[in-house]
């Protein structure tokens, strides 16, 4: 196995101990999830063994995603950088936690987490949902939190107490972890306008299905197909990615070799993995501005831009990207999809179809801290 | 019998099936992942990554045996001999309402699960899926779809034509089967399930000599034509087919009728079964051509395409059962490399070179599966052998007022009423699931639970 990169390594020794500590499996008396239902297309997931969705679980798990007491100075909780409204993501070019600098990521989309459920981060630094939950409220610059010092700080809370014991029997950091990620993991988003006609109860107009067509196409001249190459990656774009092995990390030619980031190579130590970042869900995308591991484009057409003339070389872009151009062989002019006006514009209008105004309004994601 | 025609065209295993886009070719299976080839050899083993416990399930249509007290049903069962469970129905969805089962499963380029019917009063449905909080597949309902009256579903596929894309499905007992030389092709809106237009062309209603529509049941598309094959009146009695009709699908009008018909080495017409186009999508750079699959003539047929002037070359045989001791071929599949073909009698599967379609050149030895050989399916195991599953059930008409028609009439004897389990490469026979002695049911058809794995073409 190859060498983890050092600070991901403490992470990865470290979470796993905490997340594993002491919890049962379904603390008994837990209510199964009642009422549970996702979309068959989706695929299979699998839930942890050890944290099997409960209705306690949910519950104590939205209170925990929304209460401030997670922070060291209490004034930031994991809904701050992930708000429903912006499908959970908080709008900023990277976010910003307790200490008031840019963090080095932008915030990810929190939707249809079950499937795909491994290397969680743009780098991928997090193997399971339970694990990512604490690596933000331990970080000095997000949430800054002593986990010893919240479990005694929750201890002290009648309410939590109550909902600890139903859900898991104690409070503890495992306990935590698994109802944070257990709430997550009802944050499904299953009524996009493009969900709608998957299941036959709309057509999309004349422009969203040219978008379609061309965002499922990957450019062949000889058979003159026109395509926008963005299925060859985003093939799970309706959910939070894969669930084999590293499949689903790519150098999407955002720098050019000198100034390719470490990406997941901070993780795994292997220089093939330069520059290559965790390819997103796109649901809501026209919500989650700006794109981007580092939010650097602020807009779809610029995203849109960058694909069709902004390809930066390097020895680990995705050969899928270098090889896609609708004029055929690679020009000389660089890197080009060569996509029309019109067909940049028709694939952004079939990517405003996978907004989900349900699952950014649902009560049942909101904030219970807010009285109605 | 009946059925469609099948050729799969594997995996891919890849893109959402959310992609009907390019053209009807493309499906691709329920929450199928891709493999990125950025998947390289550099990656490290990852203990995080698990299998897909669903590409080794099915989900089939079971007849209830009317002798043994069963119903029908739709039922999602193991089907990996690796798996302790191997033959367990994970969830049988019974329809007791209906006199005559569900008939064959197609997944639609969106995902949505559909199938034939002979019932009357279901002659197409939807079959809803959904997923419970463990993660597994969950068979909800089925719908019964309006068919504006048509019976006896067989074959559907998707197809776009000038931009448009449409369902079709064959009905063999088109708008009543109380008609002599009835049939129809049901063209469905592929969103809303609406019927747009009904295809039918009854011989004794055209003017002599004009292009008819008699029994149809396997379709093939090719650009703008499709080729439709006339089997049998469902009553088994009545009468039987001999030929393919030729659509044209700007109009939706049949143009020509095809005969594929030399020996009768039972004594009845050919009964045209199953057809394939041939064309570049599966091929590339094929000439296009028709391959037929006679149910009674027990051949496979040839017929040349000519793209340019939209015409259909004189057919040949290119397989004579009557010689290689073979009888009632069925059903075309295919995967990447190879096309493989069903024959009931005795009960194996052939295999050809898909490079050197549309002549048949054998790939390999013959799969040897059970009487009644029939559709089939392509998976990997748990530990990563690949797999192909044969239903072993020529299905049957019959009523089920008359006692269990398996039990009684000639097609009993090429009724296994079972899957066997094959590997892939050698054909070796791994596992067998017995439906009538294990669940005291026939099995009328298969499908792979986890997408396709396979996409399927006609």
């Amino acid at each position: 196995m190859r060498r983890l990169a050092p600070a991901a390594a403490s992470f990865a020794v470290l979470i796993p101990a905490i997340a594993g500590s002491g919890c049962d499996a379904r603390h008994r008396g837990a209510t199964p999830l009642a009422g549970f239902s996702a979309p068959f297309v989706f695929g299979r997931f699998e839930v942890p063994a050890d944290n099997p969705l409960t209705e306690e679980s949910v519950e104590l798990g939205r209170r925990l995603f929304y209460d401030r007491r997670l922070s060291g100075n209490d004034t930031v909780s994991c809904s701050t950088c992930h708000l429903q409204r912006l499908a959970f993501t908080d709008g900023r070019r990277t976010g910003i936690g307790v200490s008031g600098k840019p963090l080095a990521f932008n915030s990810m989309s929190l939707a249809n987490l079950m499937w795909g459920a491994q290397h969680f981060f743009w780098d991928g630094r997090a193997a399971t949902l339970e694990a990512q939950t604490l690596v933000p409220i331990q970080h000095p610059d997000e949430m800054a939190e002593d986990l010893e010092r919240l479990v005694a700080e929750l201890s002290a809370d009648d309410s939590y107490r109550a909902l600890f014991e139903a859900a898991y029997g104690e409070i503890s950091a495992g306990a935590i972890s698994r109802a944070l990620a257990s709430f997550e993991r009802t944050l499904i988003s299953s009524n996009s306008r493009y969900d709608q006609f998957l299941r036959g109860e709309i057509t999309l107009n004349a422009q969203e299905e040219w978008g379609r067509k061309l965002f499922m196409a990957h450019p062949d001249v000889k058979v003159s197909l026109r395509g926008g190459n963005c299925i060859d990656c985003h093939s799970q774009f309706l959910t939070s990615g894969f669930s084999t092995r590293l499949d689903g990390f790519s150098n999407n030619g955002l720098d050019d070799e000198e100034h390719l980031q470490p990406g997941l190579q901070s993780v795994t130590g292997d220089p093939a993995h330069r520059g290559r970042f965790k390819v997103p869900t796109l649901r809501n995308i026209a919500l989650t501005a700006p794109y981007m591991h580092d939010g650097r484009f602020a807009t779809l057409e610029e995203v849109l831009h960058h694909y069709n003339a902004g390809i930066r070389k390097s020895s680990t872009l995705s050969p899928l990207i270098a090889e896609a151009d609708n004029q055929g062989a690679e020009s000389q002019e660089g890197i080009s999809l060569h996509l029309t006006e019109a067909e940049q514009v028709a694939i952004i209008a079939f990517l405003h179809t996978l907004t989900d105004d349900d699952f950014v309004t649902a009560e049942r994601f909101s904030d219970p801290f807010v009285r109605k | 019998m009946t059925q469609s025609m099948n050729v799969a065209f594997l995996p891919m295993f890849g893109a959402l099936l959310l992609s009907s886009a390019a053209c009807s070719d493309k499906q691709e299976g329920p929450g199928t992942q891709s493999r990125s080839p950025e998947s390289t050899a550099t990656a490290r083993p990852d203990a995080g990554a698990q299998r897909n416990v669903e590409a080794g399930q099915g989900i089939v249509l079971l007849r209830g045996l009317p002798t043994l007290g069963t119903v029908h049903s739709v039922a999602i069962v193991e089907l990996d001999p690796e798996a302790a469970n191997f033959g367990a129905i994970l969830q049988d969805f019974e329809r007791p309402d209906l006199q005559l089962p569900l008939h064959h499963l197609y997944y639609s380029p969106t995902g949505r699960l559909y199938s034939t019917g002979l019932d009357p009063k279901c002659s197409l449905a939807e079959v809803g899926l959904s997923r419970n909080a463990e993660g597994a597949a969950v068979i909800k309902g089925v719908t019964c779809l309006n068919t504006q009256g048509q019976q006896v579903g067989e074959d559907i596929i998707w197809h776009s034509v000038n931009g448009k894309e449409y369902m079709f499905v064959t009905f063999m007992g088109g708008t009543g089967v109380d008609q002599a030389d009835g049939g129809s092709i049901g063209v469905f809106d592929p969103q809303s399930n609406a019927v747009i237009k009904i295809i039918e062309a009854r011989k004794g209603k055209v003017a002599k000599g004009a292009p008819f529509l008699m029994y149809p049941h396997g379709m093939s598309a090719y650009q703008d034509r499709m080729v439709v094959t006339s089997t049998i009146h469902p009553d088994l009695a009545t009468g039987v087919g001999n030929g393919i009709t030729v659509i044209d699908l700007n109009t939706l009008k049949p143009i020509q009728n095809i005969v594929v018909e030399d020996a009768k080495p039972v004594g009845f017409p050919s009964s045209p079964v199953e057809v394939l186009f041939v064309r570049p999508s599966i091929v590339p750079g094929v000439a296009p051509a028709v391959l037929v699959n006679t149910m009674f003539g027990f051949e496979t047929w040839k017929v040349p395409y000519n793209e340019a002037a939209k015409s259909f070359g004189v057919p040949a045989k290119a397989y004579d059962g009557a010689k290689a001791g073979t009888g009632v071929p069925l059903e075309f599949y295919g995967n990447d490399t190879e096309l493989f073909v069903s024959h009931a009698l005795p009960g194996i599967v052939k295999r050809y070179r898909l490079s050197s379609l549309p002549d048949l050149v054998s790939s390999g030895s013959d799969i040897k599966a059970e009487a009644g050989a029939h559709h089939m399916i392509f998976y990997p195991s748990a530990s990563g052998r690949k797999l192909i599953a044969v239903q072993n059930n020529l299905l049957n008409l019959g009523k089920a007022a008359d006692g269990d028609p398996t039990d009684v009439d000639f097609i009993a004897k090429v009724n296994d009423h079972s899957i066997t389990v094959h590997d892939l490469q050698s054909g070796e026979r791994l596992a067998k699931l017995s439906f009538k002695d294990r669940y005291k049911k026939g099995v009328e058809n298969v499908e792979a639970l986890f997408g396709s794995g396979f996409v399927h073409h006609h």
